[in-house]
């Protein structure tokens, strides 16, 4: 499932990559950006946390020359003057205006790096409002933002990504170079589904899955086999035959409180002792019986 | 400096890697030796150095710089070390004595909301190229004759109990990253503190150094994590000491970790691999 979302073969949509201090998810973004311009998609790319330098190391000079790069990093909050972009250039009307500075009819990917550093600035309904109407506008077939899932609420998190409709969390693996990518997609149709795939990345950006991908909640995962019978290969008999099984299932247990012991209870038995009682002057003789509202 | 750690992190005063964020952290623990240790360092590189010194006062880092070889009374006087001593500077900010560039760079002390943005304009001032930044500047015939800036600040956590917002304390080191590593290619060296802890499921309500120390662990190239024994105190290893480096040179997240135990003496300290104490063997 990874490797169709790189591939762009879903369609579009949202695509939120969460990572975390433990392993960072801005190398399989690259890989994303990567495999868009291979597919001569015009790619924008936000940056607010990752500089023209660094990008230059991970993509190549070639890719940042196609790569529509606009810079955020510098003064993201407009503190010296003429920044290039600002946090709160983060609306549609600003969007739109980016995105179709170039007439192209190809399809546009915009890259986003990253919503935290977005989230940190401006209120999450206002995002989500940009979000959702970049999603209708047209301009834009797909956005791809990452995002740190330990700077945030697990609320804002959740709402950002019920507006996804892919959601990768990555995590590092216990290989050296591998990762582990959990990916939930939600088709158009509805149908969400789950994928858990081990990849690496190789060093020219391409993306290798290591295993083929596990569907969650389908019981058994990598490290369950068959399940292990206990009753097997012990010096002792621990089966039952079926006549044995029968007879284990008739049997009444002593405490449990069964109808028969129940009416066997309260049906009086002859020969018992009776009760025999006079009541004194001072005793508050009540003829009516205390438990007469009781239902067993 | 110590030279052990040198050699766990491969650097030394003649060759070290610029552009680089470096984060000291420590939970119920006390990282500020490793401040001391890069102040030397950087010293000794003839590097340009602003450190905030928000924790301690000046002739407390003097003293203990002494004892590592370095003198910061002369380093200050030729201009190669430009110190924000806050605790000194507070004082008059509060009672609005006096009003110069250092009093404007503490203008959050009267209100947080304001944000770093003052601190952010001194820093700047102090580590460009036309250094104007306070009186204590050697003027024009000091440019260029200091190698790449660095940026120190003693510690970021006591920001946030002065008030300041994770956000704008981010915001802050966010833009001394963009000047000091990503345009002067020089270095930033920040301490964080933490207390209790780490719980990898907290939500929502996370204290702000914890926040803090994610924000700034995403941002950094090297970490240096200092704690306590997990088995208890020990008179001979005074704590371990996690290095993790999160990005290589082809800035692929490789979070190669290591971890050493330490003791610090009375003129440095000593780094070893845990269960190799000299104690111990």
């Amino acid at each position: 499932m990874l490797l169709e979302l790189i591939q762009g073969t879903e369609g579009g949509g949202l695509i939120i990559i969460q990572d975390s201090i433990h392993y960072s998810g801005r190398t399989l973004l690259m890989s994303f950006i990567k495999a868009a311009l291979k597919r001569d998609e015009v790619v924008h790319l936000l940056a607010f946390e990752l500089h023209e330098e660094e990008l230059k190391h991970e993509l190549g000079h070639s890719c940042l020359q196609r790569l529509k790069f606009h810079n955020a990093f510098h003064d993201p909050l407009g503190w010296n003057e003429n920044p290039p972009f600002t946090v709160h250039q983060f609306i549609t009307s600003e969007l739109d205006s980016l995105l179709t500075s170039n007439q192209h009819s190809k399809p546009v990917t915009l890259v986003i790096d990253s919503f935290s550093f977005i989230l940190r600035h401006l209120s999450p309904s206002a995002v989500c409002k940009t979000l959702q109407q970049l999603k209708k506008g047209g301009a834009v077939k797909t956005t791809l933002g990452l995002l740190h899932s330990d700077m945030h609420h697990r609320n804002m998190m959740g709402s950002i990504c019920h507006l996804a409709t892919s959601v990768l969390t990555v995590a590092p693996g216990h290989q050296c170079h591998e990762a582990v990518a959990k990916t939930i997609r939600r088709a158009k149709s509805g149908k969400i589904s789950q994928a858990v795939e081990r990849f690496s990345i190789s060093d020219d950006m391409t993306v290798k899955v290591q295993s083929k991908p596990v569907p969650v909640g389908s019981g058994q995962g990598e490290a369950g086999d068959a399940e292990v019978d206990p009753t097997a290969n012990l010096t002792f008999n621990l089966r039952l035959s079926d006549q044995e099984r029968q007879a284990k299932e008739k049997l009444a247990l002593p405490f449990v409180f069964s109808k028969e012991k129940k009416s066997a209870l309260l049906r009086p038995v002859p020969g018992s002792g009776r009760i025999l009682y006079e009541p004194d002057a001072n005793d508050d003789y009540d003829q009516e019986d205390p438990d007469d509202d009781l239902d067993i | 400096m110590f030279p052990e750690l040198n050699a766990i992190l491969n650097t030394s005063p003649d060759n070290f890697k610029q552009g680089e964020l470096i984060l000291v952290s420590d939970r119920r623990a006390d990282a500020s030796f490793l401040v001391h240790h890069f102040l030397s360092f950087y010293l000794k590189a003839g590097c340009k150095v602003c450190f905030l010194g928000l924790a301690q006062s000046f002739s407390h880092y003097s003293a203990v710089s002494q004892r590592l070889g370095v003198s910061l009374t002369q380093a200050k006087e030729k201009g190669q070390l430009i110190f924000l001593e806050v605790l000194n500077e507070s004082l008059d900010v509060l009672l609005q004595k006096t009003s110069n560039t250092k009093s404007q760079a503490l203008d959050f002390l009267r209100d947080p909301a304001v944000g770093l943005r003052g601190l952010y304009d001194f820093v700047r001032a102090s580590v460009s190229d036309s250094g104007v930044g306070g009186e204590d500047d050697g003027g024009v015939g000091t440019v260029g004759r200091w190698g790449p800036p660095v940026l120190l600040v003693d510690d970021l956590t006591v920001l946030l109990s002065l008030g300041v917002s994770v956000g704008s304390v981010l915001d802050f080191s966010h833009y001394c990253f963009v000047t000091v590593c990503s345009q002067l290619k020089g270095n930033m060296v920040t301490l964080v503190r933490c207390e209790g802890e780490e719980d990898e499921d907290e939500d929502g309500d996370e204290e702000g150094s914890e926040r803090l120390l994610k924000g700034l662990t995403h941002q950094c190239c090297l970490t240096l994590h200092v704690q306590g024994l997990p088995t208890g105190f020990c008179r001979d290893i005074h704590g371990q000491v996690e290095v993790c480096w999160r990005k290589t040179q082809k800035d692929k997240p490789s979070n190669q970790r290591k971890l050493f135990q330490y003791k610090v003496h009375d003129k440095g300290a000593s780094f070893f691999a845990r269960g190799t104490s000299s104690a111990v063997l």
